[in-house]
């Protein structure tokens, strides 16, 4: 049986420490922490190995589609602050 | 190393969180104080803000989605081929994109992606669906059947027909925005070509009784269209359970890029159709014209994220719905909601708030972006026509505020925008010699006013 968790930590942490992860952008960034934590949770209970895989494989896709998409979008950061970032 | 200095700090400002601003310290206090006040507000249309208001119009148009932006972009730049050309390898990528985009919309619907028809948005699937069909039988169909409340586009379609010399029968709703199955069942006659009933109202957020209207078109054997562009993704839709015939869709209403929606047509059994854009005969000969290749890349990307994030998103958006109204209730007393409470797509509340001018309730909520349905929204001096037909009075029309929930709105987004309304509605109303009468025990409606 083969076990995530080291790696799974070692994504998790990197998602919400690393700026590479993070939007300019107020609402996408409150989103994709929120989105990350919330799909952690909700496969936290898989028991069977087939969906595990599953998970992990579509974890990690998400991950490159984040990172190409945090580097686009950190070349157009918004001209002002969003109302909620004062 | 003084080089290796140099580059951390560029990169340090340049991936700072928000706009860079450069701060010109040679300047004097007093003059970089100003500089720096107007470099970050925004003045615009003679109004200045300090910054990007919170955004709650979800209902007029969605933020696009970064991963279905993420996925337009490689297709964008490097198919960018006429997905009609058969000859060439171009061509043929464009083709299988598109075809892939087609079974993720149809997907989403529980339809076959033979009866998927992109357009460039629900306006224009509103217009073919209305006009084409009824064209196409107008020698032995001459009656539409449609609501009040419908979309400006369906009811501009329908004054169209009319003035070709069609019938329309423009159905009242109930004070919840309901349509009544007993009229619709009454107004059908053997020459009724089409029913046009919305799913998801775009004003209120009502949710018809789909079920219920496609069984009495079935009953009676009449085409069922709806404009179904607030409803896909975010509430489940199923062609087969509603026995819809004809469905618009738009991809701008469910994160997806603006300029292109689609059509559903049924194929069994067979809704034909007079096209409205003639040409080279793509798309089944319903719509001619190059397909958009990205954008339909973009909407399917959407269709396809909705459909794995409808739940989590209805759950987290319900929440949100509830704070809000809980929030405003707590505080302000004389709101009502527009449109039944029940029958409801959670990301759209539409409120009224009793003894409060509309228009300076607007001024006054710059900082947040919403909608209403009164007089300075329109062109006409008119409140929305879809307050109207529900039966809300005047004075309740034009103090309307519709308040758009959607994907990325945060819990601190909402509470900012409760404690702004709160502050405005409570300013406005102490202002007011009509709420401190009311305050007092008198019953507006009953008084004399004294003429001068």
């Amino acid at each position: 049986m083969v076990s995530y968790r080291s790696e799974v930590v070692s994504i998790c942490r990197a998602l919400f420490r690393a700026r590479r992860h993070q939007y300019p952008h107020y609402n996408l960034r409150e989103y994709t922490k929120r989105r990350t934590l919330d799909g952690f949770r909700m496969n936290k209970k898989l028991t069977d190995q087939s969906k595990v895989n599953e998970a992990y494989a579509e974890a990690k896709a998400q991950l490159v589609v984040l990172e190409r998409s945090v580097k686009l979008y950190s070349l157009y950061p918004p001209k002002t602050k969003n109302i909620m970032e004062f | 190393m003084a080089s290796k200095v140099i580059s951390s700090t560029i990169r340090r400002t340049l991936s700072k969180p928000h706009g860079v601003v450069f701060r010109r310290h040679h300047l004097s206090t007093a003059a970089a104080a100003a500089t720096d006040y107007e470099d970050e507000s925004i003045m615009m249309k003679g109004v200045r803000i300090s910054g990007r208001p919170l955004y709650l119009d979800m209902q007029a148009t969605t933020p696009i989605d970064p991963r279905v932006f993420d996925a337009m972009n490689d297709s964008g730049i490097n198919e960018y081929g006429n997905p009609h050309s058969r000859t060439h390898l171009y061509g043929w990528e464009a083709e299988n994109a598109v075809e892939v985009a087609r079974i993720q919309v149809a997907k989403l619907i529980g339809a076959s992606p033979k009866e998927i028809i992109f357009m460039s948005g629900a306006t224009e699937a509103n217009n073919t669906a209305v006009k084409g069909v009824m064209h196409f039988y107008k020698d032995t169909k001459k009656h539409v059947i449609t609501t009040q409340t419908e979309h400006k586009c369906v009811l501009d379609s329908c004054r169209h027909l009319q003035q070709e010399g069609f019938e329309v029968t423009y159905l009242p709703v109930k004070t919840d925005g309901l349509v009544d199955l007993e009229m619709l069942r009454e107004a059908i006659r053997p020459d009724t070509g089409l029913v046009s009933i919305m799913a998801v109202n775009n004003e209120i957020g009502v949710v018809q009784p789909m079920e219920e209207i496609g069984q009495i078109c079935k009953e009676h054997n009449v085409p069922f269209h709806t404009d179904a562009a607030q409803a896909i993704g975010k509430i489940p839709v199923d062609v087969k359970k509603w026995n819809i015939g004809l469905m618009s869709m738009s991809a701008h209403k469910i994160y997806g890029p603006k300029g292109v929606g689609a059509l559903f047509v049924r194929r069994r059994p067979r809704i034909r159709l007079e096209p409205l854009m003639n040409g080279g005969g793509q798309e089944r000969g319903l719509r001619s014209g190059t397909a958009a290749t990205q954008q339909i890349l973009g909407f399917g990307a959407a269709c396809d994220l909705a459909m794995k994030e409808m739940e989590y998103d209805e759950k987290w958006i319900k929440g949100l719905q509830e704070r809000l109204l809980n929030g405003i209730r707590e505080k302000l007393d004389g709101v009502v909601v527009n449109g039944s409470m029940e029958s409801r797509y959670s990301g759209n509340l539409n409120l009224s708030f009793a003894y409060v001018e509309g228009e300076s309730l607007l001024m006054g909520l710059k900082e947040v972006a919403v909608s209403s349905g009164s007089a300075c929204t329109s062109a006409s001096l008119e409140p929305s026509y879809v307050l109207r037909a529900l039966g809300v009075d005047e004075d309740m029309a034009h103090t309307s505020i519709r308040f758009g929930i959607g994907r990325f709105t945060t819990k601190e987004e909402i509470d900012k925008a409760v404690e702004l309304t709160v502050k405005q509605v409570v300013k406005l109303r102490e202002m007011s010699p009509l709420y401190e009468m009311v305050k007092e025990g008198i019953d507006i409606k009953n008084i004399q006013w004294s003429q001068h």
